[in-house]
């Protein structure tokens, strides 16, 4: 297929597959990514789902082993091309993990150090202003205003995983990556991410992996399920939950497999 | 303990309380006892080696730390030596006093003080030690005044009571006029190596060995972690680097006396042909040589520690780094490397603590020389401490054994001030970072 020359979307995958040395994780999987909308990749434990968000930020660069074939475009920019930087693609681009990983170090410290090495920030209370605004978007400002000083790792699982959220929107990304950002988290602090990500929507294009398909209907309005690597439907969510085309969603969205 | 039983309701319940439940928890505890006094007799014996060791060497040692002195009573006027006030506080002062005979003037004044004998009691740079005083104070030159002067290493030796008979004659009368004295020995503390033990010091070979650590640490440590980042976050794993990795490892139990014989053919060897026709490159019993040597010795240990301590480093750290557009070097010089210093300083010290007890490999470049002045540089020629404790514990003379106690002393303190560094730092990162 070719690539849509003035893109329409934020993103594009075109016939995009993933080997992991002989294993073939991702199959020709081609999908669109838009903004101002939370698109949910979902599907059972090993469907390649995650692999294939990894694909969207050549975070897989850094596995040996792995290698990405097709095409995948940023604002109809080929991002595994050799001009694209992926440093500054990474930062355009940013992702949250699934276990909440901040910095060693201090709040201010985690959420300026994005800014810092992109030069994001002309000055001190620049600075200052960027990690502030990035809290307060991420909904932790309020909780942690009064002791930026201390140590990021010190804080609850969900306070962490906001912490990284924050870290990301810190850096002005137009796609934020979040993989099965809530699996590590009890009920009250999944509720409080779903909630950012409601609010987070009208700025950013969102792609969530989840394992959790009620999250799914919840925070997303398109879904793509996944199954042993092929990207077996993608659509509006309320449809695919609804009224599935095929027989496989049918089946793992009424619990058949999964 | 049940019967094949066709269904779970034929089990019968497990009795907890039965003969042989009974005899399996004794035998458990008793194998759990067992195993915790082994491990308490294992750590009681090295703690009592250890103990055993400093007490010996404390015990022998602390003499080494001190002088006997004789307080001889002298008058310069009786010996009438020909000095001019004036010439004593030049240069020309130690040359003019040596002329006018004052070694002589020393040695009679013993005799008149302590009988015939009386020169033997005093260590043959007793006059130096005159010479300074009337340095000091000329007004000696003309009154009578008792000088604290150093005494032999057979009348030291007659005071701990393993002296010849006509010494601990010597040893008794000076203790009856009470002209013994024991005075902490500063000389050998800023004195170097000399063939008689009261005079000997052990400045030279402590400064030796820091020069030469210095010269080992410049190298081994920015090469050696260098290393270690490259191999660990840029090399690709194949077969190349799985090759090198062996390498290392094994270069990491090589002999220290085989990395000696290559300081020797390459730094010495080698390169001084070249030194030969174009003047001197490196010189023999330098710690540049020295240091260079240990440096090729302790850098495996630092590239295999500091390369687990960057594998110890959590991957997630470096995915979140990543994540928000971190270059690798950022990566590594941000995260990476701050988190695994804890472990690279352990590993370092290990090795620096290794190369600064080494003695073989500096025997063979020629750092066992007999150097009687402290190295001035890196290129001067030098001995290190555990050098100067195999010298000295060679020596025939009885007065060196205290001497080589005392030096072993100064090497463990050497050694626990480098450890205790290394946990103010470790523990400076570890709180930075937690």
């Amino acid at each position: 297929m070719t690539a849509p020359s003035p893109a329409p979307h934020k993103m594009s995958a075109r016939d995009v597959s993933v080997f992991y040395g002989d294993n073939h994780a991702v199959r020709g999987v081609s999908i669109d990514i838009d903004m101002d909308k939370v698109t949910a990749f979902i599907g059972p434990s090993g469907c390649g789902k995650s692999t294939f968000l990894r694909t969207f930020n050549r975070m897989n660069d850094t596995i040996a082993s792995a290698r990405v074939t097709g095409e995948i475009t940023l604002d109809g920019e080929d991002i595994y091309s050799p001009n694209m930087d992926v440093v500054q693609l990474r930062a355009r681009v940013g992702m949250v993990f699934q276990k909440p990983n901040p910095f060693p170090k201090s709040i201010f410290e985690n959420v300026a150090y994005g800014p810092r090495i992109h030069g994001l920030a002309s000055s001190k209370t620049d600075l200052e202003g960027i990690v502030e605004r990035s809290l307060k978007r991420a909904g932790l400002w309020e909780e942690v205003k009064d002791r930026l000083s201390d140590s990021g790792t010190a804080l609850s699982g969900g306070q962490q995983q906001r912490l990284c959220i924050a870290r990301a929107i810190a850096v002005d990304p137009e796609v934020i990556l979040m993989d099965e950002p809530a699996s590590a988290l009890d009920p009250i602090a999944t509720a409080k991410i779903e909630e950012l990500i409601h609010e987070l929507r009208g700025r950013y294009a969102i792609v969530i992996v989840t394992h959790n398909m009620q999250q799914a209907a919840r925070v997303s309005q398109r879904t793509a399920f996944f199954h042993l690597g092929h990207l077996v439907e993608y659509g509006e969510t309320d449809n695919l939950f609804t009224a599935p085309r095929e027989e496989r969603t049918k089946d793992y969205i009424t619990g058949r497999y999964g | 303990m049940t019967k094949p039983a066709a269904s779970q309701a034929e089990r019968r319940p497990t009795d907890w309380k039965s003969a042989g439940m009974q005899k399996r928890i004794r035998r458990r505890y008793a194998a759990e006892r067992r195993f915790r006094m082994l491990g308490a007799g294992a750590v009681i014996l090295s703690a009592a080696f250890l103990g055993f060791l400093l007490l010996t060497m404390v015990a022998q040692g602390w003499r080494g730390f001190t002088v006997t002195e004789i307080a001889l009573p002298i008058d310069l006027k009786v010996a009438g030596l020909k000095v001019e006030r004036a010439q004593l506080a030049t240069p020309a002062a130690d040359l003019a006093l040596a002329g006018a005979g004052l070694e002589d003037a020393v040695e009679n004044a013993a005799i008149r003080a302590f009988g015939a004998e009386g020169g033997t009691y005093l260590a043959p740079s007793a006059w130096l030690a005159v010479r300074e005083a009337v340095k000091r104070d000329p007004s000696l030159l003309e009154n009578r005044a008792i000088v604290h002067v150093p005494a032999a290493t057979g009348f030291d030796q007659a005071l701990a009571g393993d002296g010849d008979a006509a010494m601990e004659a010597g040893v008794a009368r000076l203790r009856r006029q009470g002209a013994i004295a024991r005075d902490f020995n500063w000389a050998f503390l800023h004195e170097s190596d000399s063939t008689d033990p009261v005079a000997v010091g052990i400045w030279g070979a402590l400064k030796g060995s820091l020069l030469t650590m210095a010269i080992t640490f410049l190298i081994a440590f920015p090469v050696g972690v260098l290393s270690a980042i490259y191999l660990e976050e840029y090399a690709p794993k194949n077969r190349w680097t799985d090759l090198i990795e062996v390498s290392i490892n094994n270069l990491a139990a090589v002999p220290s006396i085989i990395f000696g014989l290559l300081g020797l053919a390459v730094f010495l060897g080698t390169w001084q042909i070249g030194g030969h026709v174009y003047g001197p490159m490196l010189p023999r019993s330098a710690p540049l040589v020295g240091g260079v040597t240990l440096a090729l010795m302790i850098m495996p240990v630092i590239v295999i520690a500091s390369r687990n301590a960057i594998k110890g480093v959590p991957p997630s750290i470096r995915d979140a780094a990543l994540g928000i557009g971190a270059s690798p070097i950022q990566v590594v010089f941000h995260h990476v490397l701050p988190l695994a210093m804890p472990g690279i300083l352990t590993g370092t010290i290990i090795g620096m603590a290794r190369a600064l007890g080494e003695t073989a490999p500096l025997l063979l470049i020629g750092m066992r020389a007999f150097i009687v002045t402290a190295p001035g540089g890196f290129t001067d020629p030098a001995t290190v401490l555990p050098v100067q404790i195999f010298l000295w514990s060679d020596e025939v003379s009885r007065g060196f054994v205290e001497k080589t106690s005392a030096a072993i002393l100064v090497l463990l303190a050497v050694l626990l001030a480098m450890n205790g560094l290394a946990i103010y730092l470790r523990n400076k990162f570890e709180t930075r970072w937690q």
